[in-house]
């Protein structure tokens, strides 16, 4: 069976060879010239990290490339996963290969088999040029848990890759047609990393909180941490945030609501804030930042990508049902 | 007592599976979709080494019955024994069945030879050379890409690459259906001379709608008719079997108390009765004529048609 495979997808092997071969020769070339800024960055700055922070690196061309990352599970889910089941069945080629000496289960794991490998060993190829060429940029960072650095580094983008192609597998091998499971695909891999991104990563572990007294310096977390939530919790447990701008209206104690500043430009500016915040200490109140540490990168990376590659499990194991089970 | 009826007695006398010298059969298959009723509770059987004509019109459940003896779809009821094996996924089985679907499915941007080496890779035993020497002698160039061939070559390319499986039963599903005369010609004849050669260790089931073809090449014949098992069994002693009775327009009970009336025609003066015999047809007042193959073939395929009496068509007045 291998050979029939190697047979039925040398052509889109030979295309995926060359489209990476043509993104490592940009990333290179423009990976480099970000290196070399990076370089002179960090002679010129000599350790001052503000000024690494804020110093400039000209991305060029390659500005969207990390985003494109994000394009190669989509292509490979909807331009080689869909049709591996339904375009055979589509062409009707599926009797002509399910009426050999070869069972359907073998015929299937071969072929979802190489393909799940080309498409992680896509995803990890792509993934490993954009980490490094991101590195300098990801020095500057405050958070490296946001789009599109978390997803288009590390490891998270080979889950993408192998989850989007068992999602056009089992897509084409329900609906017996490549065009619907390409927008199966699509929708799909878009609706769950959305799903994942906004309600699912920020609890993959237990966020750490942080409590600091309002009228001292606020705290920041060490390194790229990602920050979820900061604000001031009451005694009893009631929070308000400090990003909304009108936020204490009701919440405060009266005493110290009263010392606010009118709505609007705060005349007076800290110095009225800090009023209301000895206020709000003498009552008990405190400030607080929840967030992931920094260190906690490759763990979130695991997970997600654990998440992804045990969907994609599932997926080929419905897959392999259907085509087991169901009349050719 | 014909061969055909031997046959089935002995397949009565087999409570399971499998009577000698029996490539396919059948008990009570049933197919169901969510709707229709694709095939209902057919039996029938198929000695080995016979090439048999599986005839019926457009739905009547012939790609149903293949289906499901090529181990490619599986029934809702009843069972099939295909050279002594339930049809199943298993390479044991797959590889004495060669089955080619009605769509000829081969693909189209891949060469024959690539189709072969494909076999190769797909089958234990797989006969490269025969299929090439075939492709060869019918000048079909094997290095030229499926899809820019003609329909007749296609299905000399399919059919070849079916053969190279060396199986010992082939289900063809209307090979010949969307070819040119001629091609169909070369195609049946690639086949006979493929039954030839095996010596008796080759089964053949072909479905088509040109009876005359059927007629010429086939020894055996299962027809279907609205889901259901109208006639089976070798065609000889089923002609023998049946007679044209012609005779007074009046009183057939006498032969129909005797004989199974399979299709009757009565004009003004006379009825014309078409007869599966029960012994010899004594009724002077009758003269029993032979049939010929695609009588007995429509005969069969309108038998189930007429409502109230189930078996008999009236033509004519009155």
């Amino acid at each position: 069976m291998n050979w029939v495979v190697w047979r039925q997808y040398r052509a889109q092997g030979a295309i995926a060879l060359a489209l990476l071969a043509a993104f490592t020769a940009v990333a290179l070339w423009q990976g480099l010239e970000v290196a070399s800024q990076w370089h002179s960055l960090v002679a010129t700055c000599a350790g001052n990290s503000g000024c690494l922070r804020q110093g400039d690196l000209i991305r060029g061309v390659a500005n969207g490339v990390p985003y494109l990352t994000l394009a190669v599970p989509v292509a490979l889910g909807a331009l080689c996963g869909a049709p591996l089941v339904a375009g055979e069945l589509e062409s009707r080629t599926s009797d002509f290969a399910w009426s050999q000496s070869v069972t359907r289960t073998r015929w299937l794991a071969a072929k979802t088999g190489w393909l799940l490998l080309g498409a992680a060993v896509c995803g990890g190829v792509v993934a490993v040029l954009v980490t490094w060429w991101s590195g300098p940029e990801n020095a500057q960072l405050a958070n490296t848990f946001i789009t599109p650095q978390y997803d288009t580094q590390g490891i998270v983008p080979i889950g993408y890759a192998v989850f989007a192609v068992a999602l056009g597998i089992a897509a084409g091998a329900v609906a017996r047609r490549t065009l619907p499971a390409i927008a199966v695909v699509f929708a799909g891999f878009i609706g769950l990393r959305y799903v994942i991104d906004d309600f699912v990563r920020p609890y993959f572990m237990t966020a750490v909180t942080t409590y600091f007294h309002l009228t001292g310096p606020g705290v920041s977390p060490p390194g790229a941490a990602w920050m979820l939530s900061q604000g001031m919790v009451s005694p009893t447990g009631q929070v308000v945030s400090f990003a909304v701008p009108d936020m204490y209206g009701g919440v405060l104690p009266a005493s110290c609501q009263n010392l606010l500043p009118s709505l609007g430009p705060v005349k007076g500016g800290n110095q009225s804030m800090n009023a209301v915040y000895s206020c709000l200490q003498a009552r008990g109140w405190r400030g607080f930042v929840t967030y992931q540490p920094a260190s906690r990168w490759w763990a979130f990376q695991g997970i997600e990508t654990g998440i992804y590659v045990l969907l994609a499990a599932a997926l080929i194991a419905v897959a392999f049902v259907i085509v087991r089970r169901r009349d050719a | 007592m014909s061969e055909r009826r031997a046959a089935r007695g002995q397949a009565a006398g087999a409570s399971e599976g499998h009577s000698a010298g029996m490539a396919i059969e059948t008990r009570a298959l049933s197919k169901r979709y969510r709707r229709a009723s694709a095939l209902t509770d057919c039996t029938i059987s198929v000695p080995e080494g016979r090439l048999s004509a599986l005839i019926g019109p457009n739905g009547a459940g012939k790609t149903t019955l293949l289906r499901i003896l090529a181990g490619m779809a599986s029934p809702t009821a009843g069972a099939a024994a295909v050279l002594g094996d339930t049809p199943r996924q298993d390479p044991s089985f797959l590889a004495e069945v060669g089955f080619l679907a009605q769509e000829i499915p081969l693909y189209r941007r891949f060469t024959p030879e690539d189709h072969i080496r494909i076999g190769a890779h797909m089958n234990a035993r797989w006969d490269a050379t025969l299929a090439r020497t075939r492709l060869e002698e019918l000048r079909i160039p094997l290095d030229q890409r499926v899809g820019t061939l003609s329909g007749g070559q296609r299905a000399q390319v399919a059919l070849a690459l079916t053969l190279a499986k060396r199986p010992r039963l082939l289900l063809l599903d209307e090979p010949v259906a969307a070819l040119d005369p001629l091609a169909r010609r070369h195609f049946l004849a690639t086949l006979t001379t493929a039954l030839a050669d095996a010596e008796g260790g080759l089964t053949v089931v072909l479905s088509s709608h040109l009876v005359t073809d059927l007629e010429r090449i086939c020894d055996h014949v299962v027809l279907l008719s609205r889901s259901r098992v109208q006639l089976c069994g070798d065609i000889d002693s089923l002609l023998a079997e049946h007679k044209v009775l012609i005779g007074p327009q009046k009183d057939t009970l006498p032969i129909e108390r005797t004989h199974q009336v399979v299709q009757a025609v009565r004009t003004a003066r006379q009825s014309s009765l078409l007869v599966r015999t029960n012994g010899p047809v004594i009724d002077p007042a009758y003269q029993a004529e032979d049939v010929t193959f695609e009588e007995l073939v429509l005969a069969y395929m309108g038998a189930d048609e007429a409502s109230p009496a189930r078996h008999l068509t009236t033509v004519g007045e009155d």
